[in-house]
C-alpha cells in the first residue's frame, strides 16, 4: 500500500481520534475567486468529478469543483437509519415517462460531495473485455472507441486507492484484489450454499469496503447502512478517497452550488466558465476549461438547458446525441423464505457475486447476460417487496413481521442502449426557473429475456439453499449513457478521452459517457474513465496540444 | 421507552428496540426518538384531506388497533416541505397535489358507493373502497393511474410506518448499528440484544397470511 499513499494521500488525510472529517484540511481550503480563471472548473463531485479534481490538482492544476449538495460531514450529517437518509439523494423534481418509467431519487441519484458513491452498495466489479466491443462481438449494444487493455491499468490504480476487497476474480480479465474477502453474514452463506449445490460459482467480493485498516480509515463494523451512508469511513466514496488528496493539493471544492449553464463564447465556439447558483445568488466562474460531471440525468439537462446562438438545441447537442442512449441495468431482486433466521441485515448488503452468466451463451435466444449479488434490504425497501406482492392491510403486516427469515438476491441485467431512451427537457421548472429533466425509458425484448432469465437463476438459487417459498420484485438499477463516448461527433457527445467534439476545451467525465453498461455496478468504471482522461488531459498541456 | 407495544403476534417477546437507544450515535438517536415525541402539527393537508389520508393510512398499514403509528402525520409532514422521492410518473401532478387529487376520489367514490365520506364508512366498507382501487391495476380511476395512485400511497404509508421502532419491535429489527455494529452475523446468530423468533415456522407466505 505504501505506493498508494505516493500519489493519494486520502486516507491518511482523514483523522484517526474516531471522527470521519479533517475539518482543518476543509477549514484551510484555498478559494478561488469567480474572477479568477481557473484552470478547470468541475461541475459535480462524485466519481468522476472527484477523480479528475484529485488527478488534476496533484498535477499543479488550478481546480475548482462545484457541487449543488453539501460537504458531508458523516458524523454530523448522516445517521444509522433507513428513513433519515432521504436527504443523501437528489430529490429535485424529475418526470419520468415511457413503458417503463424509471424512480430517480434513492434508487440511482446522489446528492452532495462524493455523490452517488455516498450512497451505492460498494459492488465494485470490473467491466469485461467484451463491454467495449459488444456490436462486433454480439450484433448489439455499440463499440466503445477504447478497449479494455487501455481501461486495465486505470482499473488496477483505483482499486489499490478504495481498497477493493475480495477473491481472486476468475471472470472477464482475471485479477486479484488488494484486500482480503470480508466474512459474510447469513445472506451471503445462503447465496454460497445454494449455487454450490448447482454448480454455479460465486466469489465473495469485490466490494470497496476496508478488510484491516487502510491509512486512517478503520475496519469495517458490519452495521448493514451502507446504503446510508458510511458513519465508519470503511466504504469508499470520493469525499473520503479522492477529495482530502484533492484539498491537500490546493484544489477547492465548492458545496452548496448548482450550475444552471455553462457559457460559450459565440466567436470563438469554446467554454469560458460556469454559471451558478449559490445561497439565492446567480454567480459566474471563469475557467480555462470546464468539465461537467453531473451524472447521466444532470449531465445531459445542463447541457439541453445551455443552448445558444451557436448551439440552439442544447450545448454539444449538433447531432441530437445529448441525453440518448441512456441505460439502467435490469435489477429484479429474489428473496427466499428460510426457517432459520437469516437477519440479512446484520452484514453488509454487499457480500458475494457471481458473473457466471455475464457473457453472451449462444444457445441462449438473448443477447449478453446478468450477474446476480446479495442485497440485503433495511425494514422501509423490504415492504417495497412485500408490497409488489400485492399484499396491504393485515396481510402486509404478517408478511413483513417475517422479516428476519429472508434472504434477498439481487441481478444486474444488461439492457441494451437504445437512442429513444433519453433524457429532454420537460415544461416543468425547478425553484430556480430551470426546466427539469423529462426521462423516457422503455425495454426491448432483449431487455425483458435477461431479466426473466435472471430471475429463474435467482430462484433456483435460493431453492437449492433450502428456500421453501420465493418472491420477485422487478426493479432497476444504476445509471449510465446519455453523453456518450463514440468514434465520431455523428454518434456521440464526446470522443475517447472525454473531450466534447463540439467545444474543445469541454469534458464530461461522469458514468454519462459510458456507451454500454454491462451487468457491473457502474462506479469502479466511471473513476476507471476519468482517472484515463485525466492522464490524456495532464499529458495533452505538457506537450502543449491541451 | 420501553413499554412500545405494536407485537401484534408476539413473535418477538420481549424486544424493545428503544432500550438500547443508549448504544446508538447521537445524531441517529435524536433522528429516530423524534418520531416517538409529537410530532409537528399539520401543515399540508386540510384538517378534511388529513382525515381521509389518515383512515386511508390506517386501512393500508393494518392499523386497527391502539397504539398506532402516526402514519398520517408522518406523510402530512413530508409534504409540507415537498420531501419528494425525486419523480413523479409524467401522468401524475406533483405529490402534494396528486395526494390531494386521490383523497378527494377517494372520498367521492365512499359516497357514490355507500352514500357516506370516506372517513365515516365502516372499516369493512372503507377495505372495500381501497381494494377497488388496487384491483383496476393500470386501468383508469378518477383520470389517474391506478397503479400511479397505489405506488404513491403504499410508498409513503410504509416509509412513515417502517421507519418507527414500534414497526421494528414487530418484525425483530434492531434498528441504528453505530458505533455499535454487529458481531455475531450468521444464520440463526442472535446478538445479545436480539430476541429470536418465537414463532419460527409460522410462515405467511406457506399458510396465506
Amino acid at each position: 500500500m505504501r505506493g498508494v499513499r505516493a500519489r493519494n494521500e486520502s486516507a491518511w488525510l482523514l483523522p484517526n481520534d474516531g471522527t470521519r472529517t479533517s475539518h482543518g484540511l476543509r477549514r484551510g481550503m484555498r478559494e478561488f475567486a469567480d474572477d479568477d480563471e481557473v484552470d478547470l472548473v468541475i461541475v459535480g463531485c462524485g466519481a468522476g468529478g472527484s477523480t479528475l479534481l484529485q488527478r488534476l490538482a496533484r498535477a499543479g492544476w488550478r481546480v475548482v469543483a462545484l457541487d449543488a449538495g453539501p460537504f458531508w460531514d458523516p458524523d454530523a450529517d448522516w445517521v444509522s437509519d433507513e428513513a433519515g437518509s432521504h436527504h443523501l439523494y437528489w430529490t429535485e423534481p424529475r418526470v419520468i415517462a415511457g413503458d417503463d418509467p424509471i424512480p430517480m431519487g434513492s434508487n440511482n441519484s446522489g446528492r452532495g460531495v462524493g455523490g452517488s458513491m455516498v450512497h451505492y452498495a460498494g459492488y465494485t466489479p470490473r467491466f469485461h473485455p467484451s463491454d467495449f466491443m459488444t456490436w462486433t462481438q454480439d450484433g448489439v449494444g455499440a463499440d466503445w472507441p477504447i478497449r479494455y487493455p487501455d481501461l486495465r491499468p486505470y482499473y488496477a490504480a483505483i482499486e489499490q486507492e478504495l481498497p477493493v476487497a475480495g477473491e481472486h476474480w476468475p471472470w472477464g480479465d482475471p485479477h486479484s484484489y488488494p484486500h482480503r474477502p470480508h466474512p459474510v453474514g447469513g445472506n451471503g452463506e445462503l447465496f454460497l450454499r445454494g449455487a454450490g449445490r448447482l454448480g454455479i460459482t460465486a466469489k465473495v467480493g469485490p466490494v470497496a469496503i476496508t478488510n484491516g485498516r487502510f491509512g486512517n480509515r478503520p475496519h469495517c463494523i458490519y452495521r448493514g447502512f451502507c446504503l446510508q451512508g458510511c458513519k465508519v469511513n470503511a466504504k469508499a466514496s470520493p469525499l473520503i478517497t479522492h477529495i482530502p488528496d484533492a484539498l491537500a493539493r490546493g484544489a477547492e471544492v465548492r458545496p452548496d452550488a448548482m450550475v444552471t449553464r455553462v457559457e460559450i463564447d459565440e466567436r470563438t465556439g469554446r467554454a469560458t466558465g460556469v454559471h451558478y447558483s449559490r445561497g439565492g445568488v446567480a454567480r459566474f466562474q471563469r475557467a480555462r476549461m470546464v468539465a461537467v460531471a453531473g451524472y447521466s440525468i444532470e449531465t445531459p439537462r445542463l447541457l439541453l438547458n445551455s443552448a445558444s446562438e451557436r448551439f440552439p438545441a442544447g450545448l454539444c447537442n449538433d447531432f441530437d446525441q445529448v441525453g440518448r442512449y441512456l441505460m439502467v441495468q435490469g435489477a429484479p431482486q429474489t428473496a427466499g423464505r428460510f426457517d432459520a433466521e437469516v437477519r440479512m441485515y446484520k452484514a453488509p448488503p454487499p457480500e458475494v457475486s457471481t458473473e457466471q452468466f455475464y457473457e453472451t451463451d449462444r444457445a441462449k435466444p438473448y443477447q449478453r447476460g446478468f450477474s446476480i449479488q446479495t442485497v440485503s434490504p433495511l425494514p422501509i425497501t423490504w415492504a417495497e417487496h412485500v408490497a409488489a406482492q400485492g399484499h396491504w392491510g393485515p396481510a402486509l403486516r404478517e408478511y413483513m413481521s417475517d422479516y428476519v427469515h429472508w434472504s434477498c438476491l439481487g441481478a444486474l441485467c444488461e439492457l441494451l442502449p437504445q437512442a429513444e431512451n433519453r433524457v429532454t427537457l420537460a415544461e416543468q421548472t425547478d425553484q430556480r426557473g430551470m426546466p427539469v429533466a423529462r426521462f423516457s425509458y422503455s425495454r426491448c425484448e432483449n431487455d425483458r429475456q435477461v431479466m426473466r432469465a435472471a430471475q429463474q437463476v435467482m430462484e433456483d438459487i435460493l431453492r437449492a439453499a433450502g428456500a421453501d417459498e420465493v418472491i420477485t420484485i422487478d426493479r432497476y438499477a444504476h445509471l449510465v449513457g446519455g453523453a456518450r463516448m463514440a468514434a465520431d461527433e455523428q454518434h456521440g457527445v464526446v470522443d475517447a478521452d472525454c473531450r466534447s467534439f463540439a467545444v474543445p476545451n469541454l469534458y464530461i467525465t461522469d458514468g454519462s459517457v459510458l456507451p454500454t453498461q454491462g451487468s457491473a455496478n457502474p462506479a469502479l468504471t466511471i473513476m476507471a474513465v476519468t482517472a484515463r482522461a485525466a492522464d490524456r488531459l495532464i499529458a495533452g498541456a505538457r506537450a502543449g496540444t491541451g | 421507552m420501553t413499554g412500545i407495544s405494536g407485537r401484534r403476534r408476539e413473535r418477538f417477546p420481549g424486544f424493545d428496540v428503544v432500550a438500547q437507544a443508549s448504544k446508538w450515535d447521537p445524531v441517529t438517536a435524536g433522528s429516530v426518538l423524534a418520531r416517538l415525541g409529537p410530532q409537528p402539527d399539520v401543515s399540508f393537508f386540510t384538517p378534511a384531506e388529513r382525515a381521509v389520508a389518515a383512515a386511508l393510512l390506517d386501512q393500508l398499514l393494518g392499523q386497527h388497533e391502539e397504539p398506532l403509528v402516526p402514519a398520517a402525520q408522518m406523510v402530512d409532514a413530508r409534504l409540507a416541505v415537498r420531501q419528494t422521492d425525486g419523480w413523479r410518473y409524467e401522468d401524475m401532478p406533483e405529490d402534494g397535489q396528486a395526494w390531494r387529487d386521490s383523497l378527494s376520489a377517494l372520498d367521492a367514490d365512499a359516497d357514490g358507493r355507500f352514500g357516506s365520506g370516506f372517513v365515516t364508512c365502516s372499516p369493512k366498507e372503507q377495505a372495500a373502497l381501497v381494494q377497488a382501487v388496487q384491483d383496476l391495476g393500470s386501468g383508469d380511476w378518477h383520470g389517474l393511474v391506478a397503479s400511479h395512485v397505489w405506488s404513491l400511497w403504499i410508498r409513503y404509508g410504509c416509509t412513515a410506518f417502517y421507519s418507527h421502532p414500534q414497526a421494528w419491535n414487530e418484525i425483530g429489527f434492531p434498528g441504528p448499528a453505530y458505533p455499535r455494529g454487529y458481531k455475531n452475523p450468521g444464520i440463526d446468530a442472535l446478538e445479545p440484544f436480539e430476541v429470536r423468533d418465537a414463532q419460527p415456522s409460522d410462515n405467511p407466505v406457506r399458510d396465506g397470511a
